[in-house]
């Protein structure tokens, strides 16, 4: 792992390197990746066409989308109840300011509680504020649980898609992870063996763990619940036998009432991988109770604000709708193309070219690039359960930039702009750039231009009539 | 918790729905349920059994049944550490056996609450999971079964866990692969 | 509505668009004052000088008929975009009326059940551009005017509506990776073993023509408009 080149913000991941066109072009070198990006979006695109023809995803989504846009309306209101009723039932609420503040707490819960190992169950908030980061520096061992993220964490890695963080290595490379860590050769690679492996080294870690620390999908108000999602289990076993259970949420991830989760936990697992129903669904209010003998002593929720609080009622607004269920990157040309981690930040895809830089500020060079890295098409705008016009969100977001780059475009439009609102100097302009083509020209195609142009013609020639000829 | 019998076509409905999520099942009469509960267990070649206190369970008379069936079932609350109940010491091959308080048709989900007589983990901790559940708690859909457990007036469960088949785990290669945490196995007792 | 970039590169797009809407029986004025839509810039993020563009574009067609546009993209940012980008400003009223009166070449063909009599042509496979696709929410009506096309055989290629990977300055920020998708594209159309591949987006095509000739594809493009007007 190699240190950043530049900017130390508090998004983006340590060991990203060089500038987001780099990490691209160093993405597409790799066949593996492309192979592995490619099976894993279409199995998806076909889960997800059953979900559309079958059980009908299309029609919920117009009401999972005013759901979520009633829950970001009301937010404080509902961030109040929640808390009044997580307290209600024996949990303790803090609301972090971000994520320094979250890790402070978390961190200073477990000195208190002499604590040596942290089991974790899948969480992007955490690896948003650098959680584990934290942790380690304070002599605690952290295991992550969910297959894929050990894997990625025997790797040194970090995850690739919001919902399967491993989908870019195979299973030959997961089985070197293995042997190396448990010190043995004799694992050998097939799948079944490998998942094998894996459920008993990670029962020592939740046998071993005094504090679990988990994700939340949503929090319910109306009874101060959390909702984990998963399909493993390992959240299950990370929330039931440690003492201390920490859940760590976005402040925006809240509804009202059951009837909105149980619409929004259907449309969830139908977006997010193509089934009806995820295996496990983990709803927990407060710590065990009196009599009870499994099951957490303390219920901990840190609700993280880190940015999130600033976008309400404004036109990135939308982007808080997210329930992180990934669709929009399994969709996504670019993240199809690319996978996620050249994107440099916990959150890839669309729904990360939007907010990573909101999270981060304009002139970030760790993500300012970021919206700038797709092409528009409005996949994920079409694949997004609860309606976020990502493909518009993007533009906003390229508007908002700030950086050399586009500065420099800034010039070159205004003189653009200038030009052809005018019909005189617009026409002059068309017939040079025609001329220009026609000067280039050999055989009825242009290969090179000088200058920004150079940039169309590294990857492509220009024909010099229409249609081109052969 | 129970309301209307159930009819044909729900349990038809949660019958199909737990084959899709490749949980197996069988429909019994009460005096028949506790010998195909035991009977099934025996056969995955298990021995220990970790069995939810609930009036259920005890009610068909599945721990004589599974004595009968050469199982020690051993009632929750167990005095079996953190180590025995997730199989890293003594047998692994435990079957975990719960009492869903309510069911879901069009999923083929089983609800579970954590109470003092029935711990939140069993099933999960275990290699197997049985679930004895009468028919009659059989509802059509997630909101009806979240709209009960969470009725107004009724005190939240500390956990409710919506299981809906044995553990996945679709992190190698994209392909589904079954039992990475919870357990491999889930058959219901489905009791008329 | 010519569209600048057949204006610069390629206008018997915009005279065969004119010359089948003619031998439909329409009407056609083309107004000659007329620049661009104001998409490049507005998509780069540069919104006020995409206005100042957009500006003329309203002078230019106000108060005229129907406005038809032999573009997805162009067409999309008139009806999609210009509501948002005149929100709040005097022209506000005048950008919902242009957006209400312009359609896509292909939609105003179906709209009203006009035949252009195109010549015959051979296999044809077809691109959905993501404008057409998703912001205009169109697939049918370019495939019905194809229909029409005496001797055209349509054979759809895989992933059809999967981005060219053009983007507007996605293409200049991003080249390889834009590059890469004209390509698959490119590739994707080739193995339809059709004798051309044709779109109703002209950046699309230029795009994608032009990769392909780059990287030895064996691909011939047409605009739509061409097919429909030759």
């Amino acid at each position: 792992m190699t240190r950043p080149r530049r900017g130390t913000s508090t998004v983006a991941y340590g060991d990203v390197t060089g500038t987001l066109r780099e990490r691209t072009v160093e993405a597409l070198r790799d066949p593996t990746l492309a192979a592995n990006l490619r099976t894993a979006g279409e199995s998806w695109g076909e889960a997800r066409d059953h979900m559309r023809s079958e059980y009908g995803l299309d029609d919920m989504r117009a009401r999972a989308r005013d759901i979520r846009r009633g829950n970001i309306r009301r937010l404080p209101e509902l961030l109040t109840e929640l808390q009044s009723n997580v307290r209600a039932n024996g949990g303790v609420v803090v609301r972090a300011a971000d994520g320094v503040e979250a890790c402070r707490y978390i961190v200073g819960l477990a000195r208190e509680r002499g604590a040596h190992v942290v089991a974790k169950s899948k969480s992007m908030a955490t690896e948003e504020i650098k959680l584990n980061e934290a942790l380690q520096g304070a002599g605690l061992e952290v295991v992550e649980t969910d297959l894929g993220e050990w894997i990625l964490q025997l790797a040194g890695q970090h995850p690739s898609h919001i919902i399967a963080p491993a989908v870019h290595l195979n299973r030959d490379q997961v089985a070197a992870l293995f042997r190396e860590e448990a010190g043995r050769d004799d694992i050998p690679s097939d799948r079944e063996a490998l998942v094998a492996h894996a459920r008993m080294r990670l029962r020592e870690k939740f046998a071993a763990a005094e504090i679990g620390i988990s994700g939340v999908n949503i929090a319910v108000a109306s009874t101060g619940t959390v909702c984990i999602v998963e399909n493993e289990g390992n959240a299950r076993l990370v929330t039931a036998l440690p003492r201390v259970h920490v859940a760590v949420m976005g402040m925006e991830r809240v509804v009202a009432d059951w009837d909105e989760a149980a619409h929004l936990l259907q449309v969830l697992p139908m977006a997010a991988i193509g089934q009806d129903a995820a295996n496990y669904v983990n709803l927990i209010t407060g710590p065990r109770r009196e009599g009870e003998q499994d099951g957490p002593d303390e219920f901990h929720l840190v609700i993280v604000d880190g940015g999130r609080g600033a976008l309400r009622g404004t036109e990135f607004e939308e982007a808080l709708s997210c329930i992180r269920c990934g669709a929009c990157l399994y969709s996504c040309p670019m993240w199809r193309t690319v996978g996620g981690q050249a994107y440099g930040s916990p959150y890839s895809g669309p729904i990360g070219a939007v907010i990573t830089p909101l999270l981060e500020g304009p002139s970030s060079p760790g993500s300012r690039d970021l919206p700038f890295m797709s092409s528009l098409c409005g996949a994920c705008h079409e694949a997004c359960p609860v309606g976020i016009p990502l493909h518009d969100l993007l533009v906003r977001a390229r508007a908002r930039a700030s950086s050399p780059g586009t500065r420099v475009a800034g010039v070159a439009f205004r003189g653009w702009s200038l030009l052809w609102r005018h019909p005189i100097t617009y026409r002059l302009s068309t017939a040079m750039g025609r001329l220009l083509l026609r000067i280039r020209g050999r055989d009825g195609w242009v290969r090179s231009l000088p200058g920004p142009a150079r940039n169309w013609t590294d990857q492509r020639d220009i024909p010099t009539r229409w249609p081109p000829r052969r | 918790m129970a309301a209307a019998p159930v009819t044909d076509r729900l349990l038809d409905q949660f019958v199909t729905a737990l084959t899709r999520r490749k949980a197996s099942c069988e429909v019994v009469a009460r005096a028949d349920a506790a010998r195909a509960g035991a009977r099934w267990i025996a056969d995955r070649g298990v021995v220990r059994a970790v069995l939810a206190d609930d009036p259920v369970i005890q009610g068909i008379g599945l721990p004589d049944a599974l004595r009968a069936a050469g199982v020690d079932p051993i009632m929750w609350p167990t005095s079996l550490g953190r180590r025995e109940q997730l199989g890293l010491e003594g047998p692994d091959d435990v079957c975990g056996v719960t009492a869903p308080a309510l069911a879901v048709a069009e999923r083929g989900t089983v609800v579970l609450e954590a109470a003092p007589g029935h711990g939140r983990a069993i099933d999960v901790a275990s290699r197997h999971h049985l679930a004895v559940l009468p028919a009659d708690r059989i509802v059509e859909t997630l909101g009806e079964a979240l709209a009960r457990t969470y009725a107004p007036g009724r005190a939240a469960p500390s956990a409710v866990s919506l299981v809906s088949g044995p553990s996945r785990s679709s992190d190698i290669e994209k392909i589904s692969t079954l039992g990475a945490h919870g357990a491999l196995t889930e058959h219901v007792i489905i009791v008329l | 509505m010519r569209t600048c970039l057949a204006d610069a590169i390629a206008p018997s797009v915009w005279k065969c668009a004119r010359r089948a809407l003619a031998r439909a029986g329409v009407d056609v004025r083309v107004p000659r004052g007329q620049t661009c839509c104001g998409q490049p810039a507005w998509t780069a993020g540069h919104p006020d000088h995409a206005r100042a563009v957009a500006r003329h574009t309203l002078k230019v067609f106000a108060g005229t008929d129907e406005v038809v546009v032999p573009s997805g993209s162009c067409a999309a940012m008139i009806v999609h975009a210009y509501p948002e980008m005149f929100a709040g400003e005097p022209e506000e009223e005048a950008a919902r009326d242009l957006a209400s009166r312009t359609l896509e070449f292909t939609q105003f063909l179906a709209r009203h059940g006009l035949d252009p009599r195109p010549r015959a042509a051979g296999s044809v496979t077809y691109h959905d551009s993501c404008h057409m696709l998703r912001v205009l929410d169109e697939k049918d009506s370019p495939r019905e005017a194809l229909a029409n096309v005496p001797g055209a055989e349509l054979v759809e290629m895989e992933r059809t509506d999967q981005c060219c990977g053009f983007g507007g300055v996605f293409s200049l920020d991003f080249p390889e990776l834009s590059g890469r998708l004209g390509e698959e594209k490119a590739r994707a159309a080739a193995a339809t073993g059709a004798d051309e591949l044709v779109a109703c987006d002209l950046s699309c095509l230029l795009h994608i023509a032009g990769r392909a000739h780059r990287t030895g594809v064996p691909v011939r493009v047409r605009h739509i408009a061409e097919v429909l007007g030759s």
